[in-house]
C-alpha cells in the first residue's frame, strides 16, 4: 500500500482511494464485472447496514462515497466535516472492507449500470457515445476494448458470485493508493492505514497484458445512426506517449495550440466555430476525457498504460457534416506539417505554465493527481510540467508532432441521423462546398474550395454502419 | 457545526458600492496565489419581455467574446492565455454570469480587460450573423436530451404570460431568427451591461482595499442606465395541466410533476419551507426514495427542486420509470407524498436532519476560491449581498413543522399543478 497525506488545518477532511484494477481486469466473457463491483461498494450495503441505513446515517452530515472505475483505476472519493469523521469513517470503512453482497443491491445496480449504457449513453448524449465508439474502435480485439461499464448482455449475465469473485481478487492492499487531506486528527492516518492494511489481501493481481494496436494506414468510418438535430463527431488514433514519456509536454503544448478543452483558444475553435459558425465548439485531446460536456477540468484517477489521441468534433448539422470533417482534418494536417507558430508556441507555454496550478483545485483533486503521478512514475503533476516547460522550443514541438501525430489509419465516429447521404458523402469525390449566412473574408472562401475537395481517405469496406441502438450490445 | 455569530457564511467580506451604482464584493479566502472573480448580470432569459426575443440574454453572452476596438476577439484570448486564466460564463433565467480564475498578479490585467468589454463591446455585422450559429448549434446539441425538451414543454405550459414560460434557451422558432437581430443586440446591450445591473465578486488571495483600488480605476467611469424591464406577473394557477411528450429514441419513460411556487425570499417563510420539503420528500434518505428506488425498485431517478427565482417560479419533482407500465403508480405515488405534506406535519426530528444536512453541505461547498466565488454569484444577483445566505439559513432554523405543512397546503393544490410524461413512440405509458 501506498500512501498519500496532505494535512491541514481545514475543517473538512478528505478520503480518495486509488486501486489499480478495472475494466481492463474484467475476465474474459464479463465486461463490466469491475464497474459493478465498484458500485456494489460505494452504493450498497454494508454486513452490517442496509443502504438505506447508509444514506439515512450519511444524509445528515452531507457526505456520500463516489466512485468512478476505469481501465486500470477504480477510485472512491468522500468528504466530510470533521465534526462527523469517525461516524462517517466508521461506514465508509464497512462499505469498501466489509460490504454487504445483498441480492436487492446487487439487482438494482446491475439496472442502474444497464440504463447508463442503454438508455443514457445509447439515446440522450451523442457526443458522448462517439467518444466512447471511438475507444472501441481503436481497441477491438484488446482489453480496452469495451465500455467500462461493459455490455449490456455481459452485465445481464454477471451474478453476485461474479463480484464476490472479483472483490476477493483485484482489492488488495498491494494495489492501493490511500490519499487522507485535511484536517484530521492525529492518529487518524494510522488508524485507516491499518485497518485496510489489516481486511485487505496484501498481494495485488497481475495487471493485465497491455500493448497498443496496429493501425491500417487506411481510415475507417463508424456511423451509428439515430434520430438526431446534428451529427456528433469524434475521431482519432491510439498515441505512444503517456505523461512521464519525453514527447509528453511538447504534446501537451501541441493538444492546446490545435484545441484546449472548452476554451476559445485552439485553431480548431477559432477556424471552426468563431470564424465560421459550425458548431458549438472543436477541441482536441492526448488524454481521456470522458463527460467533456460537463466540466471544464479533467478528472483525475484515469491514468491509463495507453492513449490516444483525438479530435471532439460537437454536433453539426448533417448538410455539413462532411465538410465539417474535412475541415478539422485540414487543421489537424496543417499542424502536423507546419507546427505552432512561434507567437502560438509563447503564448500556450505561458498558458500552460500557469494553468496547471488552477487544476489542483480541491483536495480530492490533488490527491487523485498524486495518484496519477505515482503510476505515470512522474514528480507532482504541476512541478512536472511547468519543469518541462522551461526546456521546450517550437522546434521541439514541432518534432515531437511529427514523430506521434499522423494523418492516416484515423478511426472516425459519426453519430447522427441519414447514415446512407453521409455515407455516399464520405465516398464520393465531389466537394462538399460551404455557404454562409454573411460574407466571409476571401481567405476563408479560398480556405474552403481546398478543404471542400479534401481526400477522406477511406474505402467502401472501410465504412460500417449501425443503429445507435446497437451500441454496448 | 458551530457558527460565528450565527452566520453560516462565516468569511469576513468587503462590500462597496460606487458612486455609478456598481457593487463588489471582496472576499479574503485562505488559498494562496489565486483570485476568481464572478462578474454578475442581474438579467437573465427572465428579462426578455418581447415577443420574439426569447434566448436574447443567453446569446448576448456569446457576443461578449467577440472584442472590443482595443481587445478585439484574438487580443482578448491571448491575454486570457497568457494569464494562464480559466475563463468561462453563463446564462439562467435571472442572471449572466462571466467568471474567470487566473493567479494573483494578473489581477489587474484581467479586470482592465474586462472592464473594457462590459464598457466598449464593438462587433460586426457579419460576426454577430457567425454566432449566432453556434448558438443554434448549442441548441442542437442539447436536444437529444429529454430532458432539455421536458423542461421546454413544462415552463411553456405551466406559465402564461411570465418569461419563465420560455428556456433560457429560448424557444427554436426565436434561435433561428437570431442573426437577423443585430440592431436589436445593440440595444440589449445599453440596457443591460451598466453598472446598475452588476455585481463583481472577487474571492482569494487578495486585500479588500486593493480590489477596490483596481476596479474603481477601470470601472469607475463606466454610465448609469435606466432601463428596466417590466416583467409580466403571471396570474394565479387556473386549474392543473398536463401534457405528453412522444420521444423519437427509445428511453424509459420519464415524469415531471411541478406545481406553481414561491419566489426567492431569505425572510418570508414560503420558498425557504419548499426547499425543506423537497429535501424530506425526495431525497436519498426520504420515505419515497426508500420505497421507489432502493425496495421496489421501479424508479432509478428521483429527485426535487425548488429552484431559487427572482418571480415565483416551479417546485418540480422527477422521475424516471424502469417500467412504462408503473408510470401511474408512480405518479399517484409522488402526489400522494405531496399531498401529506399538506394534511400532517412533519416529524421534527426528520426536519432537524434537513436542516443539518443544509448546514453541512454549505461547509462541504465553501472548499477553494472558485466555488465561494460561484455560491456568491448565485445569491447576490438574487438580493445584492452575501448576507442574504445568512438570513436564508436562520430563516431555514427557525422553520417548523407547522410551517413546512401549512406553506404545503398553500402550493400542492391541483390548480397549480402541471405534469409533463416524455416516453419512447408506442411504450404503451397510459399517464
Amino acid at each position: 500500500m501506498r500512501t498519500i497525506l496532505l494535512p491541514d488545518s481545514s475543517p473538512l477532511v478528505t478520503l480518495r482511494l486509488v486501486f489499480r484494477t478495472g475494466a481492463a481486469s474484467d475476465p474474459p466473457g464479463k465486461p463490466g464485472l469491475a464497474w459493478l463491483t465498484a458500485q456494489m461498494l460505494s452504493g450498497g450495503g454494508t454486513r452490517r447496514m442496509e443502504y438505506a441505513e447508509i444514506l439515512n446515517a450519511f444524509f445528515p452530515m452531507a457526505s456520500d462515497v463516489s466512485v468512478w472505475v476505469d481501465k486500470e483505476m477504480t477510485s472512491f472519493t468522500a468528504e466530510t466535516h470533521r465534526e462527523n469523521l469517525d461516524e462517517f469513517y466508521t461506514i465508509f470503512r464497512d462499505m469498501l472492507l466489509d460490504p454487504g453482497w445483498r441480492e436487492e443491491d446487487f439487482s438494482r445496480l446491475r439496472d442502474d449500470a444497464v440504463n447508463y449504457l442503454a438508455v443514457a449513453l445509447r439515446g440522450q448524449n451523442d457526443e458522448e457515445l462517439a467518444k466512447e465508439l471511438l475507444y472501441q474502435e481503436i481497441y477491438r480485439h484488446h482489453c480496452y476494448g469495451w465500455h467500462n461499464a461493459g455490455t449490456v448482455s455481459s452485465l445481464q449475465g454477471l451474478t453476485m458470485e461474479d463480484v464476490r469473485g472479483f472483490y476477493g481478487q483485484q482489492f488488495a492492499s498491494g494495489n492501493l493508493t490511500l490519499g487522507l487531506a485535511g484536517g484530521y486528527p492525529e492518529g487518524f492516518a494510522q488508524r485507516v492505514i491499518a485497518d485496510f492494511h489489516a481486511v485487505l489481501p496484501a498481494r495485488a493481481p497481475a495487471a493485465p497484458a497491455l500493448n497498443q494496436p496496429k493501425q491500417t494506414p487506411v481510415n475507417t468510418v463508424l456511423i451509428a445512426e439515430k434520430p438526431a438535430r446534428s451529427v456528433a463527431i469524434s475521431l482519432g488514433f491510439p498515441m505512444d506517449v503517456r505523461r512521464g514519456h519525453s514527447d509528453y509536454p511538447a504534446l501537451l503544448v501541441a493538444q492546446s495550440c490545435l484545441g484546449q478543452h472548452r476554451m476559445s483558444s485552439g485553431r480548431l475553435f477559432t477556424r471552426m466555430r468563431q470564424l465560421r459558425g459550425l458548431n458549438y465548439g472543436d477541441y482536441a485531446y492526448i488524454e481521456y476525457f470522458p463527460g467533456g460536456m460537463y466540466t471544464l477540468e479533467p478528472a483525475p484517477n484515469l491514468a491509463r498504460s495507453h492513449q490516444i489521441f483525438q479530435l471532439w468534433i460537437r454536433p453539426v448539422e448533417v448538410d455539413v457534416a462532411v465538410f465539417s470533417l474535412r475541415l478539422a482534418l485540414h487543421e489537424l494536417e496543417k499542424m502536423i506539417r507546419d507546427g505552432p507558430t512561434e507567437e502560438e508556441f509563447q503564448r500556450t507555454r505561458s498558458f500552460l505554465s500557469k494553468y496547471v496550478n488552477l487544476l489542483l483545485k480541491t483536495k480530492a483533486v490533488e490527491l487523485g493527481y498524486a495518484a496519477d503521478s505515482e503510476f505515470y512514475g512522474i514528480p507532482n503533476y504541476a512541478d512536472y510540467v511547468r519543469s518541462e516547460l522551461v526546456h521546450l522550443t517550437r522546434e521541439k514541438v514541432s518534432a515531437a508532432i511529427q514523430r506521434h501525430w499522423r494523418m492516416d489509419g484515423l478511426s472516425i465516429v459519426m453519430v447522427g441521423p441519414d447514415a446512407g447521404r453521409l455515407r455516399t458523402q464520405l465516398l464520393s469525390s465531389e466537394p462538399t462546398p460551404m455557404t454562409y449566412n454573411s460574407p466571409k473574408p476571401e481567405e476563408i472562401l479560398a480556405e474552403d474550395r481546398i478543404v471542400a475537395r479534401r481526400d477522406l481517405n477511406v474505402a467502401e469496406d472501410g465504412i460500417r454502419v449501425m443503429p445507435a441502438e446497437q451500441a454496448f450490445a | 457545526m458551530s457558527t460565528s455569530e450565527n452566520r453560516i457564511f462565516a468569511l469576513d467580506y468587503d462590500q462597496h458600492d460606487f458612486a455609478n451604482g456598481l457593487r463588489l464584493i471582496t472576499v479574503p479566502a485562505p488559498y494562496p496565489n489565486v483570485i476568481s472573480m464572478y462578474i454578475v448580470v442581474a438579467a437573465g432569459s427572465r428579462n426578455e419581455v418581447e415577443p420574439g426575443r426569447t434566448g436574447f440574454a443567453h446569446f448576448f453572452e456569446h457576443m461578449m467574446f467577440r472584442g472590443t476596438p482595443d481587445f478585439p476577439p484574438h487580443r482578448y484570448e491571448a491575454v486570457l492565455q497568457e494569464t494562464g486564466a480559466s475563463s468561462n460564463a453563463y446564462t439562467d433565467d435571472d442572471r449572466t454570469v462571466y467568471h474567470t480564475t487566473f493567479t494573483k498578479e494578473d489581477f489587474e490585467t484581467i479586470v482592465a480587460m474586462e472592464a473594457d468589454r462590459f464598457q466598449n463591446l464593438q462587433y460586426s455585422v457579419e460576426d454577430f450573423r457567425t454566432e449566432a450559429l453556434a448558438v443554434y448549434g448549442e441548441y442542437n446539441k442539447d436536444s437529444a436530451e429529454p430532458l432539455h425538451k421536458m423542461f421546454e414543454v413544462l415552463r411553456d405550459t405551466a406559465f402564461d404570460v411570465h418569461t419563465y414560460k420560455h428556456t433560457t434557451m429560448g424557444f427554436l422558432r426565436d434561435i433561428v431568427e437570431m442573426p437577423n437581430m443585430y440592431e436589436y443586440s445593440r440595444l440589449f446591450f445599453d440596457r443591460f451591461y451598466r453598472p446598475e445591473y452588476c455585481i463583481i465578486v472577487v474571492v482569494g488571495d487578495i486585500t479588500p482595499a486593493a480590489s477596490r483600488d483596481v476596479v474603481e480605476r477601470y470601472w469607475g467611469a463606466w454610465k448609469r442606465g435606466s432601463y428596466r424591464a417590466e416583467i409580466p406577473v403571471e396570474p394565479a394557477p387556473q386549474g392543473a395541466r398536463e401534457r405528453t411528450i412522444d420521444w423519437e429514441t427509445p428511453t424509459l419513460p420519464y415524469v415531471m410533476i411541478a406545481f406553481r411556487a414561491a419566489a426567492y425570499s431569505d425572510s418570508a417563510v414560503d420558498a425557504p419551507a419548499l426547499d425543506l420539503v423537497s429535501f424530506l420528500g425526495f431525497s436519498e434518505n426520504s420515505e419515497l426514495y426508500r420505497k421507489l428506488v432502493l425496495e421496489e425498485q421501479k424508479v432509478d431517478v428521483l429527485y426535487s427542486s425548488n429552484a431559487d427565482h427572482v418571480d415565483p417560479y416551479l417546485f418540480t419533482v422527477l422521475t424516471r420509470v424502469k417500467n412504462p407500465a408503473d408510470v401511474q403508480a408512480v405518479r399517484e405515488s409522488i402526489l400522494d407524498r405531496l399531498r401529506r405534506f399538506a394534511a400532517e406535519p412533519v416529524p421534527l426530528e426528520e426536519l432537524e436532519k434537513v436542516k443539518k444536512h443544509l448546514r453541512y453541505r454549505f461547509a462541504l461547498g465553501m472548499n477553494h476560491s472558485e466555488a465561494i466565488a460561484s455560491t456568491l454569484a448565485h445569491y447576490v444577483s438574487l438580493r445584492r449581498t452575501p448576507e442574504t445566505i445568512n438570513r436564508l439559513y436562520r430563516t431555514y432554523e427557525a422553520l417548523t413543522p407547522a410551517d413546512l405543512q401549512s406553506v404545503s397546503s398553500r402550493y400542492f393544490h391541483d390548480s397549480g399543478r402541471t405534469i409533463v410524461t416524455l416516453a419512447h413512440r408506442g411504450a404503451g405509458v397510459d399517464a
